[in-house]
């Protein structure tokens, strides 16, 4: 406990299980401010799971999460303003189609946060400035490729001000061409202080960026090490075959 | 190009409505060319055995008459009176079975058509009155025998029948009676002069008189309630009205249900036959005026087109309100499994309301769950079509949100909204320019539907072209008026509905 103005993310035996199938199988892990964790591990590993247990879009079926001090699986809190620190990225970016981009980063900050339009809309377009796509403002999702829609997406959770952002497979979906923006961006926002944890397979992405890497294996932490240790010394025979069949 | 192709578009309904319009009017042509020819087969009393035969649906007639169909003759029951002597002009029964005064009315306008010298039977009309009601039966009847003797009651009869007499005694409601005993309300069909009709946008005739009188005695306020004759026992048991005056004869099977008072008078079942004989070639100008500008006809229509759009209206806000909540709480249940139990009962309500005939709830709306309150007739009629579009909008919405990527609800949560929020500000939105199309095509059913309003005694459209048709026996020119008016507002409709879907999808392209 002594280090817990530097944790942000303290996961306690967390267990999830769909009907007879157990995905997660006891996670224990401390999160620190302002680290860039990539989740590897084969599919089927239970790494989306995991992320998505951190902000309860899945209900856990064992185990605590605890936000900046806060623990989100008790029954008592107030999840919704929790999730408020935690942004989440999808892999099939989810914007909303009814909306302009501009209306998709801005109703959040606007209807929770309660931001006065004009600050937020400033916000929202120097957010857009930032990937480069101001111009777009003012179109509607379906007009995007997939590569600025994710762009968005990114801009969408930065536009209210996480402590945290979970990226979830963020890249998949997208066509190779595209990948390389997208990571542009999430190297750009690794070295801004924010909590990034990302469930990925660019392995590129997690040598160069990550500070460190958590392997996932059967719903288990097979390993969890700096990217150099891990690349380059993997101890988990597992590791070592995953490593070998991806690099 | 782009202005071109709006342009076009918007003028299409009407090019649509007027190739309507010509095509129907092609019909007038065909229409008057095969119209009575047929010489009735009846000419006597024994002719009825095997013959069609008219009548009014629950009228003595109707009894009467019940007994020759095991011998092999057809009964064909009308709702209206009217509407059989419109069947027997174009040769679709043989004659008509009917009491005598109302016969000689519709002989008079329609010359083509005769009553047989013979008198089909001869029987006593009365007031009906519920059985729960003794001592107000026991008032009418003193009241009866005071108007029979003072002669009263041969005067407002002698208004009516009798060339020399008619028009020369109406009936004026005394002034200065005290009227503080309450209301009495009165259940007739207005459809069988002399007894009770419409003229002038009124109810008079000899029953409506009687009525006053009666009032004038008891010291009571009247109020007529004009319903379909084969619901006015139903209204006297159902309390709605307090009795039913309509030219109704004692039978063994009325008095099963409901009490009658002593008889007013005496009246006789006749037979009208058409002769075919006389060529009625009125000009379609002639026939036009004659149902449309004599007595402001077309006012029927337009007073009804009101009624009609009110209806429609409300109960369109009731069922879109109600129908997107069930459809919430449903998909709710759903996708999180809340609400189990409040869904089963929503289940049950939609089976219902689902399973059964719109007219048959309407019907049980007025005549059983308002059946003891004095209520608005319209407002009943919104409820029903209300609560029954609800059930449809509500399984279309339903459609609707399940419909949307469960990635959008997972945005929306993971950005901070609560369910509600993300229910309201991104699934409810999608999933409503989703099912537009749907929910238009349930408003057209829903305006076409309040047709039946007619049955709980609402002028709307339809029954307003009814009524012109129970003046003019014409079919043709108050039935297509009214199809050419629904028509128009599904017309319109549907291009104000359209124009909303294609500026929400703009949005997007």
């Amino acid at each position: 406990m002594m280090k817990n103005n530097d944790v942000i993310i303290r996961v306690k035996d967390l267990k999830k299980s769909f009907n007879n199938l157990d995905v997660l199988k006891g996670i224990t892990t401390d999160i620190r401010r302002g680290e860039v964790v990539v989740i590897l591990g084969p599919s089927g590993c239970g790494k989306s799971t995991f992320l998505r247990c951190l902000n309860l879009l899945e209900e856990p079926t064992g185990g605590k999460v605890f936000l900046d001090g806060t623990e989100l699986t008790s029954p008592s809190v107030n999840i919704n303003e929790q999730r408020e620190k935690m942004m989440m990225v999808f892999q099939h970016f989810n914007l909303f189609p009814h909306l302009t981009i501009l209306e998709n980063l801005t109703i959040a900050p606007r209807k929770l946060k309660k931001i006065p339009a004009d600050e937020i809309n400033k916000k929202a377009m120097e957010l857009l400035t930032r990937v480069g796509l101001q111009d777009k403002a003012e179109a509607y999702p379906n007009q995007l490729s997939g590569g600025q829609k994710q762009r968005v997406a990114i801009c969408r959770a930065l536009a209210m001000e996480p402590e945290v952002i979970l990226f979830d497979e963020p890249t998949s979906a997208l066509d190779p061409e595209m990948v390389g923006e997208v990571l542009d961006v999430m190297k750009q926002l690794a070295g801004s202080g924010i909590t990034m944890i990302c469930v990925t397979h660019e392995m590129g992405f997690a040598k160069e960026v990550a500070s460190r890497v958590i392997f996932f294996d059967e719903g288990v932490i097979a390993e969890d090490d700096t990217p150099d240790e891990v690349f380059s010394n993997p101890k988990h025979p597992r590791l070592k075959e995953f490593l070998s069949r991806v690099c | 190009m782009k202005r071109l192709k709006s342009k076009s578009y918007s003028i299409r309904p009407f090019i649509i409505l007027m190739l309507l319009a010509i095509t129907l009017f092609a019909f007038v042509s065909c229409n008057s060319d095969d119209k009575s020819k047929s010489q009735s087969k009846v000419q006597t009393i024994d002719d009825l055995s095997g013959a069609t035969i008219g009548v009014q649906l629950g009228t003595t007639g109707d009894i009467f008459v019940s007994d020759y169909e095991k011998e092999g003759s057809t009964i064909e029951r009308f709702n209206k009176a009217a509407d059989a002597v419109q069947a027997l002009k174009l040769g679709k029964i043989d004659c008509i079975v009917i009491d005598e005064a109302p016969a000689n009315a519709f002989v008079e306008i329609n010359p083509e058509l005769s009553i047989l010298e013979e008198d089909f039977a001869v029987e006593e009309y009365a007031i009906c009155i519920s059985k729960k009601n003794p001592q107000l039966r026991e008032d009418i009847n003193s009241a009866i025998s005071q108007l029979k003797q003072d002669g009263t009651l041969e005067k407002i009869i002698s208004n009516y029948i009798g060339d020399s007499t008619k028009g020369q005694f109406p009936y004026i409601p005394k002034k200065d009676v005290d009227r503080s005993n309450g209301t009495l309300k009165v259940a007739t069909n207005a459809t069988f002069a002399p007894y009770e009709y419409m003229e002038g946008g009124e109810i008079i005739g000899i029953d409506i008189d009687l009525a006053k009188a009666i009032c004038d005695i008891l010291g009571m306020s009247l109020k007529i309630e004009d319903i379909e004759f084969d619901s006015i026992i139903s209204a006297v048991q159902s309390g709605k009205s307090d009795i039913g005056l309509s030219g109704m004869t004692v039978t063994e099977d009325r008095l099963k249900s409901i009490d009658f008072t002593d008889s007013y008078t005496t009246a006789t079942q006749v037979i009208i036959i058409n002769n075919g004989s006389i060529d009625t070639n009125v000009s379609f100008k002639e026939k036009l005026h004659n149902n449309f500008v004599v007595d402001s006809r077309w006012k029927n229509i337009t007073n009804g087109l009101l009624v009609t759009l009110e209806i429609s209206f409300f109960a369109v806000l009731i069922g879109i309100v109600l129908g997107f909540l069930i459809a919430i709480l449903r998909s709710t249940c759903d996708k999180t499994g809340k609400f189990k139990l409040l869904n089963i009962i929503l289940k049950a309500y939609l089976t219902i309301i689902r399973g059964t005939p719109t007219m048959v709830q309407l019907l049980i709306i007025y005549y059983v769950i308002f059946a003891s309150t004095d209520i608005n007739k319209i407002l009943v009629a919104v409820i029903a079509f209300g609560l029954n579009s609800s059930a449809y909008i509500a399984e279309i919405v339903r459609g609707g949100i399940m419909s949307i990527d469960e990635g959008q609800f997972e945005a929306g949560r993971s950005l901070g909204f609560t369910y509600s929020q993300t229910m309201f500000y991104f699934i409810l939105p999608q999933a409503f320019k989703n099912v537009l199309p749907a929910l238009c095509n349930e408003f057209i059913v829903l305006i076409k539907e309040t047709s039946i309003s007619g049955y709980i005694g609402i002028m709307d459209l339809t029954r307003g072209g009814d009524y012109i048709r129970s003046r003019t026996y014409e079919a043709f020119f108050p039935l297509i008026a009214v199809a050419l008016v629904y028509l128009v507002i599904v017309v319109v409709l549907t291009w104000l509905v359209s124009k909303l879907e294609k500026r929400l999808k703009n949005d997007e392209k």
